[in-house]
């Protein structure tokens, strides 16, 4: 029997093969989609579960209360973790992670090691990255130890042994040694780096008494609890643990401290701390649209296979006159729609292992190495096939076992009421969530567009940033550079628009004459800074080579600093006095503000000061004209006066853009899954048409007899689906103007969802779904009407 | 074999009542060849649905081989039916994805027999009316005749007791017309009972007996020397 029924399927699979096409393809499509975007959210939700340790390993961060703001840090002061491990026994490790580009030399191989971190001796008892060499206790714990990745140490010796060698470090050139090689850090751990150096290097060489600074922040500490502590009660001990050692120091400064811990695992996709975090809401995102296109893929199958009904009914009557019983025939047509499933699973596994490496290049990461040698991610697939199988296949079985033998050999057979008004219903659905998809990805692509063309309140067009570190030399490859021809001007500054910058611990003189508290972003800049920039002032003047005091007594702020401090308008606060980091002085000007970070966050206030030691950045605005020769004359110099150093550049409008780096990636994956969803629901709209058509033939035939144009046929057929297509319009555009008014909610600067977008969604839904309709309706509209009757 | 008393049977719509057996009362005996006539609409495919078992009445009472079966549900009638019953359609009723074999066997499947002993069966059946040499060919390529010939070897597959024919030869010309009806000759006289709705009086003259019907009800009965 089971035989029979597979002969059955495949034979009428293939007697059937558009609408076997369509139901394969579309299931195969909407499969792969949901695989692709299950292996995406498969990879968020695994960073950082691989540590053995993970469910003990906490992120310490910390919230400072000013008078005026609380800022989230991402990491407590400097002497916190150490002091925590002193203080409670319940904490067994601690160790600090602080990111930084560092410079590595061995010999005349040079590196700028972007992913170079400084961490405590315990990393490796806390993080359960391997080390291939060396002993994890003590591999860090000396100054000036370094752990190599195996394939960055492979950059510098080559196939030699690294351990116990000497490499040079930052820009000093200190000698330090290799006292680990460990495994490559996989892609998904938040702590990544490809080169380790002792944290004792800074504590006990560059910063002495750093270990013991309460209001100097590190970047990311990370503790280790013991089995069995809760990490709720221990973080209700810390006001009295940070009041024992600086309640004194908070007061002094008014900075008050609330310190919090972030599960390791969670920290990735929940925490708001951190640049190159992923998104627990993207992750929910994606996870609807795959159950969104896994929908639509069932959507068409259901439809198309009763639809069908007519056709099979026949079928149905004989095999119940032969002896069949319903239950015989349910079971038969599960298991063809099972048989479809399976073989759109096989097609899937192919798609999918041919888009992989384009859909881990859309991700910007490796989510997936390959499909196949995934066994149980195969057998999930596998499952899910058949899952679907069942429940597409439940509704035709039962409606096509349930039909009458005589009525259906008798030809009285008719397509249920309640069949079409089902199908109708589904239709909608299907172009509901397609049509709501559009307006989600324009909107999505609005808002990256309104990003992009947004004035920033800056010129950051042909600007070239070097970055010369602290090098003594860069003022001389500053003078350097600006004899060469094609430059216009250039500035040395410690941050530009969208790099890092300090956050410093401020008294501004206020519009009640106080000495306000309170942290202030910082840019220290030159003298040509300003002009480069093109930063308009709202009120005072630039700095100015004219006055000696501007290097060292002078402060510009930003709007937004002015209305912090209660000032009504610019010019109030031109000449009051500031602190600052042991400088002292006035506000020469204020600078209109302007967007020096992303749009997503609203600009802050801004303090400008000039300090050329803390520069490390060489702005250089070319002649747009030449612009590689430029390069390249600039890279010439840049060699011949600091060539311990490799070259590395970058143009600031692009280093701005890349904070939409994961907007774009969102964007552009939101735009493959849209597009794929209305593929899919046309692919069923296009089965669905051609059905209708092929079951009005005759009407057709008819019609064309009594003299109506092709005309009147294609709108005679389009009819019925386009107003499917527009009540499935009126329902997605709320439910979308509800999800995507929250999803820009999280902009500080966004677009308006303007009413043009529904139209633009609605006139496309409707455009494609006529296109696909017209296909059909055409070809039964030019078809010689005295044949149509003849096929009746 | 089949004793039927004052069966009814209404079709109903919203506005439209249809009575389309009226207390109809027929007994056929266990190897009789019976022919229904009668004009379009008088009741005959509802008779021989009902007979079938295909359909049930609203009313009276039907006996099958002295069990009451009027009130069967779905389920009994299928296995009544599936042991006891073959059919024959004007309109061949095969299913096109099938084989010529496959057609035949499909009975067989429902009645759970083997498949070694199925492909005995089927070969024997198809063997017996000629047409064994088209047994690897699908219903399309076939003519009528041999498609209405494949149709009488499945209904004739589970050896039932009872064929019913609705107008056999109604899609047929008059040379495979005889052909057909010479096979449904053979089969009674080896002693399957037939009833044969038909409007043809040339095929009905291969009956024993012919009933005929109006507005439901029986008006005459021919018995045929």
């Amino acid at each position: 029997m089971l035989k029979n029924y597979f002969k059955i399927a495949f034979r009428n699979l293939w007697r059937h093969r558009v609408f076997s096409f369509i139901n394969i393809m579309g299931l195969t499509v909407g499969m792969t989609a949901c695989l692709l975007i299950f292996l995406y959210v498969r990879f968020e939700l695994s960073y950082d579960r691989f540590h053995p340790k993970a469910d003990r390993v906490y992120r310490v961060v910390a919230d400072i209360k000013t008078p005026t703001e609380t800022l989230p840090s991402q990491g407590p002061a400097w002497a916190v973790p150490g002091h925590i491990k002193f203080d409670f026994p319940e904490v067994e490790a601690f160790t600090r992670v602080a990111p930084e580009n560092l410079l590595f030399r061995k010999g005349d191989i040079k590196f700028n090691e972007a992913n170079s971190i400084w961490a405590d001796s315990a990393f490796f008892q806390i993080f359960g990255f391997k080390l291939l060499k060396g002993d994890p206790r003590t591999a860090l714990k000396e100054p000036f130890s370094v752990v190599m990745s195996a394939s960055t140490a492979k950059k510098y010796f080559g196939k030699a042994d690294p351990m116990g060698q000497t490499i040079l470090i930052t820009s000093e050139g200190s000698p330090a040694t290799i006292t680990g090689i460990m495994q490559d850090m996989p892609e998904n751990t938040q702590v990544k780096g490809d080169v380790l150096v002792s944290m004792t290097t800074i504590t006990t060489q560059y910063a002495k008494g750093i270990d013991d600074q309460w209001s100097n922040y590190s970047p990311w500490a990370y503790i280790l609890l013991k089995p069995g502590t809760d990490a709720k009660t221990l973080e209700k001990k810390f006001p009295a643990f940070l009041e024992k050692w600086s309640g004194k120091e908070m007061k002094e400064l008014q900075m008050f401290v609330t310190l919090k811990l972030e599960k390791l695992k969670e920290v990735y996709l929940y925490s708001s701390r951190g640049d190159s975090l992923g998104s627990i809401r993207n992750v929910y995102i994606f996870s609807i649209i795959a159950l969104f296109i896994l929908i639509i893929a069932c959507i068409n199958f259901i439809n198309l296979t009763t639809a069908r009904a007519s056709e099979r009914a026949k079928e149905v009557g004989i095999r119940k006159v032969a002896g069949a019983v319903r239950p015989q025939l349910a079971r038969q047509f599960l298991g063809e729609s099972i048989v479809i499933c399976f073989i759109a699973f096989l097609l899937t596994l192919g798609l999918s292992a041919l888009l992989l490496p384009s859909f881990n290049q859309l991700a910007g990461k490796t989510i997936s190495t390959g499909i196949f040698h995934d066994g149980p991610l195969v057998a999930l697939l596998l499952g899910t096939g058949i899952v679907i199988g069942l429940l597409a296949g439940i509704y035709p079985a039962f409606v096509l076992s349930s039909f009458k033998p005589i009525e259906v050999l008798k030809g009285r057979f008719a397509t249920g009421n309640k069949g079409n008004i089902l199908r109708k219903g589904l239709v909608i659905s299907q172009f509901a969530i397609s049509t709501a998809l559009i307006i989600g990805t324009i909107i999505v692509y609005t808002q990256m567009s309104y990003m992009r063309n947004r004035e920033l309140g800056f010129n950051k067009d042909q600007v070239l940033v070097v970055e010369t570190k602290s090098e003594k030399k860069r003022g001389a490859l500053q003078e350097a550079i600006s004899r060469l021809p094609n430059i216009k001007t250039s500035a040395l500054s410690a941050s530009v628009p969208g790099s890092g910058h300090p956050g410093a611990y401020s008294e501004v003189e206020n519009v009640k004459g106080d000495l306000q508290i309170t942290n202030l972003d910082l840019y220290f800049v030159d003298f040509d800074y300003i002009p480069l920039y093109n930063f308009k002032m709202a009120a005072g003047r630039a700095f100015s080579r004219e006055y000696k005091t501007d290097s060292g007594q002078a402060m510009i702020l930003n709007e937004a600093a002015v209305r912090m401090l209660g000032y009504h308008s610019p010019d109030q606060a031109i000449g009051k006095k500031f602190k600052q980091w042991g400088h002292e002085g006035r506000i020469i000007g204020v600078i209109q503000d302007f967007h020096y970070k992303s749009l997503q966050t609203p600009i802050k206030p801004l303090s400008i000061r000039m300090n050329w030691d803390n520069t490390t950045l060489l702005s250089v605005k070319v002649n747009a004209a030449n612009i590689q020769k430029t390069i390249a004359s600039i890279e010439k110099e840049f060699k011949t006066i600091i060539p311990n150093r490799p070259f590395s550049y970058y143009f600031l409008d692009e280093f701005f853009d890349r904070q939409y780096r994961n907007e774009e990636r969102f964007g552009r994956l939101f735009l493959n899954f849209a597009v794929l969803a209305i593929f899919i629901s046309c692919l069923g709209l296009l089965g669905l048409a051609s059905y209708a058509t092929m079951q009005r033939t005759r009407e057709i035939g008819i019609r064309k007899v009594m003299g109506a144009s092709v005309s009147n046929i294609i709108n005679l057929l389009s009819k019925d689906f386009l107003k499917l297509v527009i009540i499935s319009f009126f329902i997605a555009a709320p439910v979308a103007w509800y999800f995507m008014h929250k999803w820009l909610a999280d902009f500080a600067y966004r677009t308006s969802i303007s009413w043009w977008i529904f139209a633009m969604a609605g006139v496309l839904a409707i455009l494609i779904a006529v296109v696909t309709i017209s296909v059909q309706a055409f070809r039964a509209a030019v078809a010689n009407p005295v044949k149509s009757l003849r096929t009746e | 074999m089949i004793k039927i008393r004052d069966l009814e049977k209404i079709y109903r719509t919203e506005e439209v009542e249809t009575v389309a057996l009226n207390k109809i009362s027929i007994d056929v005996k266990e190897g009789e060849f019976v022919a229904i006539m009668g004009p379009s609409g008088c009741g005959k495919s509802t008779l021989l649905n009902i007979l079938g078992l295909l359909d049930d009445p609203d009313t009276g009472s039907f006996l099958f081989n002295n069990i009451e079966v009027a009130n069967f549900n779905e389920r009994k009638r299928a296995e009544l039916r599936k042991h006891n019953i073959g059919f024959v359609f004007q309109s061949f009723n095969l299913i096109d994805e099938l084989t010529v074999f496959e057609n035949v066997e499909l009975p067989l499947i429902y009645t759970g027999v083997k498949s070694v002993d199925r492909k005995k069966r089927v070969e024997e059946v198809l063997d017996k009316m000629q047409i064994m040499h088209r047994r690897n060919h699908y219903p399309q390529q076939l003519s009528g005749g041999q498609q209405q010939r494949v149709a009488v070897a499945r209904a004739v597959v589970n050896n039932p007791k009872l064929i019913l024919a609705d107008e056999p030869t109604g899609n047929l010309d008059s040379s495979n017309g005889n052909e057909v009806m010479t096979l449904l000759t053979d089969l009674n006289e080896q002693g399957t009972t037939i009833i044969m709705v038909t409007h043809s009086e040339h095929d009905a003259r291969y009956s024993h007996r012919i009933i005929r019907m109006l507005d439901g009800q029986t008006v005459l009965e021919n018995i045929m020397v």
